[in-house]
């Protein structure tokens, strides 16, 4: 058989041709490309009307205001509240992620006892039960700042006849126990950072975590003619942006200000406060400038320029953080400068019994908790102290899975904040007393209740329902809860009176003494809100948001200066033991120029054993290696001053 | 190739000093634009469960961040460090390296506002696009999206969930410039006159220290217009030609110094617009 | 056992001692399709690319094989084009070769892409500006030109031959071959020259980026020339390897002192281009972007003796001695000088592809190490493997070797 030629190419070409005038190929490829868009496990969309509900978000310390975006009634995301001064339109990274928390797998689905599910009716009764029996050795922990369910938890303790109330550690406390503590003054002390023309951060790391840290990044961004100045161990975030880093270790922070008091004084500044004589003569023979560079290492020429900047500056503020003794050195320097310092005066309360803001801060829950039953409301103990807190029967609220709830006996699960009526009251900071209600934007899927709820049904307080004690929070105020309700803020103007209040001289004297531990090197834990706080741990989308520089894989990431790196003997990626406190935690090293040599910057809220992927496993607990010591004179217990040893592992 | 200049030309104005770093943009970008949580484990693929897991948000080579934050160094000593924080989401380049690439026209920069485009039914994953672009903008899906169970309840209605395989890329929040054109024609307005901040991208607007403007930078009643020809703007390596719409502001020279490199030989240009 | 089906009066060895020899390649080749599975299941993340790296391994031998596979579409243009005879002592082989190495490209990218399923869009969504574009018209077209070529060969297999359909057939392509060679080198050489255009117009990838003629930068045209420099000689090493494998002569050594000539020619162009934009990157081009020469280069992985190794080398020192009659005719000097030119066209391929990526263009970023994990080795293993099972059956059923007979057994 022969082909021809031309018969071949005619048959070939042809054959293809003639496939191509046939559906298959071309039903097929359609087919394919319809598939790879289609594949069943990718989630579709929800579409509808889109709203933006204002409420509140309590997941970092300090509270957002936010407005919840929703679709067709579903939430889906969080954005900024432009008309409540502690947002203007911003949040933080924490509540951010809030609606995927609250869509979280580890979310609490009902109440538990020991482990089993059990009802809310049964919950109630042993906690009724509890309480009869433990009579007033009852505590409570809570981890809520600003919220007025404290006043419900405080008063419930008024009623057991207890006043073991803690809150976490927190800055606030701090503050408050050198104003209110040894001071003598009332009120809850602000700073007016978008006023002010001088900021100095004595340690106050304000445009990352501390305090109304929104509102603080707010007012930052809108007082573009002030200067920022920061101080402190280690070149944080906020430092990243203020127009200069002074290198201060913490615990010289208070010493460090009395040397500025020291230049402010000499310029003629006083107070008038009953022992301003005592407090100079104490700052000149013990706090000059050449003094404070000895025992702290800062430049007396540093404080010079500080206090020169300070004295020229027509409205300058001192923000301190860290120990008491720092906050009432930085108060006194404020007293003495008249800036932007403001005191808040204190909302009256909704509920008789309850305590005072200063009440309920004036327990050191760093010197141990004991009770033979514990209320512990949105608060993580046992991450954050784990050698603390000590309780015979112990009752853990809250709407995630913690290390707290993991081992506490009952578990009694909260709302989202999301999915709640909650309040903050004047978050620690602003220079102004404001309030802001929030309420459910969003219907509880889980089998939770509002932990007001849930002791308002217990003892008799007044009211029925937490959202009860709110409205009567409202009226107290004199607000309006219809404003409230759309968002806005309630704010009082108006000051506390700040007269008869002392410089607690002879105290202060002897607490702003450098003391440091005994390890190698100092240690300077710092706070990322991406990476979490002690109650809250980092979020499902923010881990993306977390460096290298704090973590590498699961391991913790700490950040030295060259200089004590090659002291150490150690380099970037060297895998280390840090030993300090009764623990013990692991660390790759990094090297970061922004800290002070001698010190050693890692990051607290990583670490965790109990919780979901994002968080568990991740990186060490720097809360283990903290060491409490107590704070000379001011009778409180500190953090600051904590040394660790570093080994190479 | 020339660049394509549009009447409207959406862009940022990023000050640098203004930025802590904080991550609200990333965790706003990535919750907007339905960005799964990085997973290990996928429950769902028993082949994945036999073998090597997934990779989880440590990892930042693998991470999808279409706005992502550089940490910049002055690379000195103590006590002369210094420190500033970047925020980097895509250029949207007047004369893209990346959409030329593309062999099946899955990007294209051809809609009035000069939004970079991403067509991801039609992307074949071959990541040259990636390949061409300087500023790492561009992400691939190297794994399914995994939202952990009852978290895709949450899911945002402003971007359709990208299945593996795929590139990504920012879109300066694309579906919210529709929004705002709808809204603007739905009130009488003209859509392609719109009003500064009635379209605004969400990392912008969740900016706690409002270091993000966003705005058209044609348009003189837009901040961003003034903004872009301040003394102090610059962009990521203008030398290349890119002609990026998103500039960044800084007082301080060596930031500025390292948005372009001058070790070439042709002076250290410290002023981009001298 | 199956004697009946080899190639006309030549000896194999022996069914059994064959199915060992096959016991290593199908293990291989069953580990590569593991790696693939995985990566078709699970997805591109098994592998150690990442968002540095989009292209690593498997686009780096891609890139080399295609280059070394250029024996093919040159020899076929060289000897039905240009009609010099000598070739078709080892034409056939040229076209196995190509068809292994384009065939396993092409497998290679649809692994590499991350939706195989839309592969081909490149057809019905071109975009006519992307080099990448060219590159899928024309490797797919050719990859089909080399089945063509290829079809043949195997329809000569001497049991097949005897039905006269397929004799005719087979016949018949044979006449018609050089427009198949024709259209072969038109594609192939457009594509070579695509592929180092794909990096060349990297206008954000400095290290890559070059300017050049129309729309085609310089490494298109050195791309093509660095291919054809090195293909041919490695269709020699790939005949040298089976010779010493079966140890058989396949081809007589002037035939493959002939190809040593061609690609010797060939790399002697080729490297004194290269050399020439080389230093005019490094002069010209990388100072108006505020980069220096040094800047391109990094550690060990990056470093500048991966240049010199390819300029010098495995560039200039090959191309002299394929250009030296008196070197080039020694055999052991020929297989060195073919053995070095093959490792540069392959750091060649290699550089553009990760260096480029791996030079952090902002000056605030830094660079990263791409390491292929087992899961590209395998992958691209698998290719390797697949390569030595078409050759061996090949070898084994097909007339390859036109003087087999002659050289072996005429000889005695």
């Amino acid at each position: 058989m022969s082909v021809a030629r031309r018969a071949f190419i005619q048959m070939s070409v042809g054959a293809s041709v003639g496939i191509l005038f046939t559906p298959t190929v071309w039903t097929a490829l359609d087919d394919v490309s319809i598939w790879t868009q289609n594949w069943p496990w990718i989630p579709t969309l929800k579409y509808g009307e889109v709203k933006g509900l204002p409420t509140v978000s309590k997941m970092c310390e300090s509270g957002c205001a936010v407005k919840v975006r929703t679709v067709a009634g579903q939430a889906f995301g969080t954005e900024g509240n432009a008309d409540n001064p502690l947002s203007g339109g911003g949040i933080c990274p924490l509540c951010a992620n809030g609606v995927q928390v609250m869509y979280s797998p580890t979310r609490i689905k009902a109440p538990r006892l020991n482990g089993a599910e059990i009802s809310w009716d049964e919950a109630r009764t042993i906690v009724a039960e509890k309480l009869a029996a433990a009579g007033s050795k009852v505590a409570v922990i809570s981890g809520d700042q600003s919220g007025t369910i404290n006043e419900v938890f405080s008063a419930l303790l008024t009623n057991q006849g207890s006043d073991d109330f803690y809150a976490m550690p927190c800055e606030m406390q701090t503050a408050d126990k050198a104003w209110a503590g040894l001071m003598g003054g009332s009120g809850q002390v602000g700073y007016d950072l978008e006023k002010a023309d001088v900021v100095l951060l004595a340690g106050a790391d304000a445009l990352e975590s501390w305090g109304p840290t929104v509102a603080n990044m707010q007012a930052f961004a809108a007082n573009d003619s002030g200067k920022f100045i920061f101080a402190g161990p280690m070149q944080t975030r906020t430092a990243a942006v203020t127009s200069k880093w002074v290198p201060v270790p913490s615990e010289g922070m208070a010493a460090f200000t009395l040397g500025i008091c020291y230049y402010v004084m000499q310029a003629g500044r006083s107070v008038d406060a009953a022992d301003f004589e005592q407090f100079k003569s104490m700052v000149v023979s013990n706090y000059t400038p050449a003094k404070v560079e000895a025992t702290t290492g800062v430049p007396a020429d540093t404080m010079a320029d500080l206090a020169r900047t300070l004295l020229t500056a027509r409205n300058p503020v001192v923000v301190p953080a860290g120990s008491v003794a720092a906050d009432a050195a930085a108060f006194a320097l404020n007293l003495l400068l008249g800036g932007a310092m403001t005191v808040l005066p204190e909302f009256d309360k909704a509920i008789d019994t309850a305590m005072s803001r200063s009440e309920m801060l004036k327990k050191d829950i760093l010197q141990g908790v004991s009770a033979d039953l514990l209320l512990v409301y949105e608060a993580n103990p046992v991450y954050a102290l784990p050698e603390q807190v000590k309780a015979g029967f112990t009752v853990a609220f809250d709407s995630v899975e913690t290390e707290t709830t993991a081992a506490a006996d009952l578990v009694l699960p909260t709302p989202h904040s999301y999915e709640r009526f909650d309040d903050m009251v004047s978050p620690y900071g602003m220079p102004v007393a404001t309030y802001t209600i929030g309420a459910s934007v969003s219907k509880p899927a889980l089998d939770v209740m509002n932990a007001g709820d849930f002791v308002l049904g217990l003892v008799d307080l007044g009211f029925e329902t937490f959202e009860e004690v709110l409205d009567a929070k409202v009226s107290a105020i004199g607000a309006n809860k219809r404003r409230l309700m759309s968002g806005t803020a309630h704010v009082a103007g108006g000051s506390a009176d700040v007269g008869g209040v002392t410089l607690a001289s002879s105290v202060l004297g002897k607490a702003a003494v450098p003391v440091k531990g005994t390890g190698a090197v100092a240690l300077a834990p710092y706070t990322l809100l991406n990476v979490g706080t002690a109650n809250q741990a980092t979020t499902p989308n923010a881990p993306c948001t977390i460096s290298n520089n704090q973590l590498i894989g699961d391991h913790m990431v700490v950040m030295m200066a060259s200089a004590t790196a090659k002291k150490l003997g150690v380099d970037v990626g060297t895998k280390v033991k840090l030993s300090g406190g009764n623990g013990e935690c692991v660390a790759l090293v990094q090297i970061f120029e922004g800290v002070l040599p001698g010190v050693v910057a890692a990051p607290l809220g990583m670490g965790h054993t109990v919780g979901d992927e994002f968080s568990k496993g991740k990186g060490d607990n720097v809360y283990k290696i903290l060491t409490v010591s107590s704070e000379a004179a001011t009778g409180t217990s500190t953090w600051a001053g904590s040394t660790v040893n570093i080994a190479k592992i | 190739m020339e660049i394509k200049e549009f009447k409207i030309k959406w862009g940022m104005v990023i000050d640098i000093d203004k930025c802590t770093g904080c991550g609200a943009c990333m965790v706003g970008c990535q919750v907007e634009n339905n960005i799964a949580p990085m997973t290990k484990k996928d429950p769902y693929n028993y082949v994945q469960a036999l073998t090597t897991h997934r990779d989880d948000a440590s990892n930042k080579l693998r991470t999808l961040t279409w706005m992502t934050v550089y940490e910049l160094s002055n690379k000195k000593v103590f006590p002369d460090h210094e420190v500033a924080y970047l925020p980097r989401p895509c250029m949207q380049c007047g004369h893209p390296a990346c959409v030329p690439v593309c062999p099946v026209v899955a990007t294209d920069k051809n809609e009035e506002g000069g939004i970079v485009s991403q067509i991801y039914p039609r992307c074949i994953g071959c990541r040259y696009c990636m390949a061409a672009c300087p500023y790492h903008a561009r992400y691939f899906n190297w794994w399914d999206p995994l939202w952990p169970e009852g978290m895709d309840k949450g899911l945002s209605p402003n971007a359709s969930v990208r299945p593996r395989g795929v590139v990504e890329k920012c879109s300066f929040c694309h579906s919210r410039y529709l929004d705002a054109k709808n809204k603007a024609r739905a009130e009488g307005s003209d859509p392609m006159d719109l009003a500064d901040g009635a379209y605004n991208t969400a990392c912008a607007e969740i900016c706690p220290t409002k270091a993000i403007t966003f705005g058209d930078l044609n348009n003189p009643e837009h901040k961003v217009y003034e903004l872009a020809k301040s003394k102090k703007s610059f962009r990521l390596l203008e030398k290349l030609g890119l002609d990026p719409q998103v500039y960044y502001m800084t007082e301080r020279e060596w930031v500025r110094m390292q948005g372009d490199n001058y070790n070439g030989g042709d002076g250290a240009a410290s002023n981009n617009h001298g | 056992m199956d004697s009946k089906l080899f190639p006309e009066g030549v000896q194999r060895c022996s069914l059994g001692q064959f199915a060992l020899w096959m016991v290593p390649i199908l293990g291989v080749l069953v580990w590569g399709l593991y790696g693939a599975v995985l990566v078709l299941y699970n997805g591109i993340g098994t592998t150690g690319l990442d968002n540095y790296f989009g292209f690593g391994a498997w686009i780096t031998f891609d890139l080399a094989v295609i280059a070394l596979g250029a024996g093919a579409f040159f020899t076929g243009f060289l000897k039905y084009i240009l009609k010099i005879k000598q070739l078709e002592k080892i034409i056939n082989l040229t076209v196995i070769v190509g068809f292994i190495c384009y065939s396993g490209a092409m497998l290679v990218l649809t692994l590499d892409i991350g939706q195989p399923g839309r592969a081909w869009f490149g057809y019905w969504h071109p975009n006519v500006h992307s080099m990448l574009t060219e590159v899928i018209f024309c490797i797919t077209c050719y990859c089909t030109v080399l089945i063509i070529e290829f079809v043949p060969l195997i329809l000569e297999q001497k049991q097949l031959n005897k039905i006269p359909f397929i004799h005719a057939l087979a016949h018949n392509m044979h006449v018609n071959m050089a427009l198949f060679a024709g259209l072969g080198a038109f594609l192939s050489t457009f594509h070579q020259g695509s592929l180092g255009g794909m990096y060349g117009v990297l206008i954000g990838r400095p290290y890559a980026f070059r300017e050049g003629f129309f729309i085609w930068p310089w490494t298109f045209f050195l791309f093509v020339l660095s291919a054809v420099g090195t293909g041919p000689v490695f269709t020699v090493l790939v005949a040298t390897f089976m010779e010493k494998l079966t140890g058989k002569k396949l081809v007589d050594f002037k035939t493959k002192a002939l190809m040593g000539k061609i690609a010797g020619s060939m790399l002697c162009v080729y490297m004194f281009f290269k050399i020439l934009d080389t230093w005019a990157w490094a002069v010209g081009y990388l100072p108006t972007v505020g980069l220096t020469f040094d800047e391109m280069f990094y550690g060990i992985a990056y470093g500048k003796w991966m240049l010199w190794t390819e300029l010098v080398v495995c560039g200039v020192v090959p191309a002299i001695m394929l250009v030296t009659p008196s070197i080039r005719n020694r055999p052991a000097m020929l297989y060195t000088a073919a053995i070095l030119g093959c490792i540069g066209v392959c750091i060649n391929r290699y550089v553009f592809t990760v260096q480029s990526l791996a030079h952090p263009v902002m000056p605030f970023d830094s660079w990263h190490v791409y390491y292929a994990n087992w899961v590209e080795y395998a992958t691209s293993l698998m290719i390797v493997a697949y390569g030595f099972l078409v050759l061996s059956l090949s070898y084994r059923y097909l007339p390859v070797f036109p003087l087999e007979t002659k050289l072996n057994y005429q000889n005695k």
